[in-house]
């Protein structure tokens, strides 16, 4: 009934190639944009900003990041979380040796950065597959994390070896630093994060993703049809880095506002790669579904017995949570080992038919 | 399957609504003093018992006192794990109705420091976060009384130099440190007495990953056969690296550490073979003094208190909590006084820490002599660098082997400006405290 998808006729194949073959998926999107620009903004605080509605934001892009390497290219690797800490402390240099540099410029410019180191430790991808690839993007993680720590150069030989987020303003306003508003860094990350999503929405459905997938479904095959391997693999560590480099900047600019080199240890990588394993590999939506069960739940979770007054120390609060989310991400693997983003797709399924199921 | 998961939606959707609302408002007539504490992760073992003594020390003031003059303490925890990104969440959501923000690990006080010049709260970091915090014409909001780890390292090195810092010339001085900003905050002072005295300085890092494996480490330190080793550790690393003392049989007369690395749970781990370690500290537990008999009566008995076993009672870090609390609660007190007024605003709180008076007198009418270093905070000086003890392992418990010693403020004064003034120029602009006069 409310997915009634009889009568919307394709006349041409553009049509039937559209971003949104079904009316109702378009009008989903405006109505759950239309809550992201207009509703929550207008209703959330700063602690919802700041603990919920942006690291999901921020999560969700690294997890698209990694998702078109794993998911669409079907190339495991292990090391997001030091991409994404070679775009943070990209950007970090960048800001502090040009400080008039625009942050979006800065940001964008970051990206290219992580893209450059990414594909050099995707060099190995050429020759090796599946779990041995994971080792060495592992080798990344750990020699990455270990230069941000050694390389004082990186953040300007501060003396806690951290680096602080300085105030940065774009047009007047400030956008980063500690006296920007969260409301106006939600703004500028959701800007960032639906700008990029729909560019890879785009890339994974053209031609470029169809390569990917041919890649990630048999390379022998894809390179028998005239598909160049190495082309096709480095382009996806580029792509995947560089999207991973600019959630790393978003990460600390936007977000943290000041970061050691241990906050992008193998801790954060394994997190990106559950979010996007959850969510569901080889699908946009899924990072977002993800990000949302491993980001903002625990967070909800935890204000639950605060709100109500619940006489549960803090610390069981912690306890409880882990064990609540570890338990629903058995249960949702379980139940649909592809990820939320399959969920979605057999509730929409479901809808399409209801209420006359064959 | 649809019932489970519709229940899911529901709770979710619940969930997400009740997060949207402003955090509960809290009754008009209490303070909220929140802490963010670590009971779980990797340093729940070291964080734990200062959780539990900070909080006895307010509950002790709600049942005997009933408050701070007739206002009741709202405290607080807030549990982060000792995990940055938990503590930023646990700032934001206790910062609305906090009169003071008690950060704990040197990585969230960096996040949140910057922040609290804008929100306008108070730190409260006793004995942690930057040295340079002690500046106060630059760090208008933040606060780390009575020592800080600048102060730690003097204190050290005048005491292994029986006073004289020329003895130490020709001689091998090793840090062993935590490699992360908390463990590296020390070296610059080391190298620049180093350099000043004729010593040679070592810093010897340990990872986050290796707390639990320091052999190599240990085996670079026999190679270079030091005249002593400092050490600040945290958490794990603390009893790895006393187990690997022992084990390779290092005198344990050359090894002394910083006030975090003098704790009786990790040196259970060695027990009789630590006897003869040592550690700079503030506080040293006065187990029979008033305060602690009132603990006894209003609280432990009562059954009011987290604590596991009776005996945490006289540790170290139970009592520092207990010192931690006290510090707060006399601010409070000082600004009630100043502003006569019963509940405070952050901007108040901000008085009373810098007017903190905590002098021997002060002391024996809070039943804590001997409890803690005295000292004074000023505008000007929002550490008050009152000094320290140094105790030793006795192989079941630490005792008090010196006088309070005094760190070197004239060697760190300038370093401390220097540093200060680089981290305000960094973060431009950054407000400066001009009222202060001092």
């Amino acid at each position: 009934m409310l997915y009634r998808v009889a009568g919307q006729f394709k006349t041409s194949y553009k049509a039937d190639y559209a971003l949104f073959p079904v009316r109702q998926d378009a009008w989903l999107l405006t109505f759950i944009l239309l809550l992201a620009f207009v509703v929550f903004p207008m209703t959330a605080n700063e602690f919802t900003f700041r603990a919920l509605l942006i690291p999901v934001l921020i999560y969700s892009l690294a997890a698209l990041g990694l998702n078109i390497l794993t998911g669409y290219a079907g190339q495991l690797s292990l090391g997001t979380g030091a991409f994404m800490g070679v775009g943070a402390y990209a950007c970090y240099k960048l800001v502090t040796i040009f400080p008039e540099m625009n942050i979006v410029v800065a940001i964008a410019l970051s990206g290219f950065f992580s893209a450059t180191v990414g594909m050099a430790f995707g060099l190995p991808s050429l020759r090796i597959k599946g779990f041995y690839l994971a080792i060495a993007t592992l080798a990344a993680q750990f020699f990455l994390v270990w230069l941000f720590q050694k390389w004082a150069w990186l953040y300007n030989y501060n003396a806690s070896g951290a680096i602080q987020v300085p105030n940065i303003s774009m047009f007047g306003v400030p956008v980063a630093g500690p006296n920007a508003k969260a409301i106006t860094q939600y703004y500028f990350v959701l800007g960032i994060v639906c700008v990029v999503t729909f560019f890879a929405i785009n890339i994974t459905r053209g031609r470029i993703g169809r390569i990917w997938k041919a890649v990630r479904d048999m390379d022998i095959a894809a390179e028998l049809v005239g598909i160049n391997l190495m082309k096709a693999k480095l382009l996806a560590f580029f792509v995947s880095s560089y999207i991973v480099g600019v959630a790393g900047a978003l990460f600390v600019f936007l977000w943290r506002g000041a970061a050691e080199a241990e906050l992008f240890d193998i801790q954060l990588s394994f997190r990106v790669l559950f979010i996007a394993i959850i969510g569901g590999l080889g699908s946009i939506l899924g990072n977002f579904l993800g990000a949302i069960l491993i980001v903002a739940l625990p967070v909800l979770l935890g204000v639950v017995p605060r709100m109500f007054g619940l006489p549960i120390s803090s610390a069981m609060v912690e306890h409880l949570n882990i064990m609540i989310i570890g338990a629903l991400i058995i249960t949702f693997l379980i139940l649909e080992p592809h990820g939320l983003a399959r969920y979605w797709q057999i509730i929409r399924e479901k809808l399409i038919i209801w209420p006359f199921p064959h | 399957m649809q019932t489970m998961m519709r229940m899911t939606a529901l709770s979710a959707a619940f969930a997400a609504a009740a997060a949207f609302v402003a955090p509960a408002a809290l009754a008009q007539d209490s303070l909220y003093v929140p802490n963010l504490s670590y009971r779980t992760g990797p340093f729940a073992a070291t964080g734990t018992p200062i959780m539990n003594g900070q909080r006895d020390y307010m509950t002790l003031l709600n049942e005997r006192d009933g408050g701070i003059n007739g206002v009741r303490i709202a405290y607080d925890e807030c549990e982060t794990g000792y995990n940055t990104e938990k503590g930023v969440e646990c700032y934001e959501a206790t910062k609305a109705n906090a009169i003071v923000t008690q950060p704990w690990s040197t990585g969230i006080t960096l996040q949140v420091l910057p922040r609290t010049n804008v929100d306008q709260i108070p730190v409260l970091a006793p004995g942690y976060g930057f040295s340079p915090m002690a500046d106060g014409k630059v760090f208008k909001w933040a606060y780390n009384p009575p020592s800080s780890y600048w102060d730690g390292a003097s204190m050290l090195l005048n005491y292994v130099a029986d006073g004289d810092l020329s003895s130490l010339n020709g001689k091998k001085i090793v840090l062993i440190h935590l490699d992360a900003p908390y463990g590296r905050e020390p070296i610059p002072l080391f190298e620049k007495y180093a350099a000043e005295h004729g010593f040679t300085f070592l810093p010897i890092p340990v990872g986050v990953t290796e707390m639990q494996n320091q052999s190599a480490q240990w085996l670079q330190i026999r190679r270079e056969n030091p005249d002593f080793v400092f050490m600040w550790g945290w958490g794990a690393m603390n009893a790895g690296a006393l187990t690997e003392a022992a084990r390779t049989r290092f005198p344990m007369e050359k090894f002394l550490g910083i006030w975090w690395s003098g704790h009786d749970g990790d040196m259970a781990a060695v027990g009789e073979q630590g006897k003869g370690y040592r550690a700079v500290s503030w506080n040293v537990p006065v187990s029979d003094s008033p305060l602690m008999n009132d603990i006894r009566q209003h609280v432990i008995e009562k059954g009011l208190s987290q604590i596991g076993n009776q005996s945490e009672l006289d540790w170290v870090f139970y009592q520092r909590g207990l010192v931690i609390s006290m510090m707060a609660a006399e601010a409070i007190k000082a600004a009630q006084e100043e502003f006569d007024a019963t509940v405070i605003t952050p901007e108040q709180m901000r008085w009373g820490l810098e007017n903190l008076n905590i002098d021997e007198a002060k002391l024996e009418e809070l039943g804590m002599s001997g409890m803690v270093v005295p000292f004074q905070t000023t505008c000007a000086n929002h550490t008050g660098h009152g000094g320290g003890w140094i105790i030793e392992w006795d192989g079941s418990k630490f005792e008090r082997v010196s006088d309070i010693l005094s760190p070197d403020r004239e060697v760190i004064e300038p370093l401390e400006a220097a540093e200060a003034a680089k981290y305000a120029e960094a973060n431009a602009p950054w407000p400066a405290n001009d009222e202060c006069s001092l």
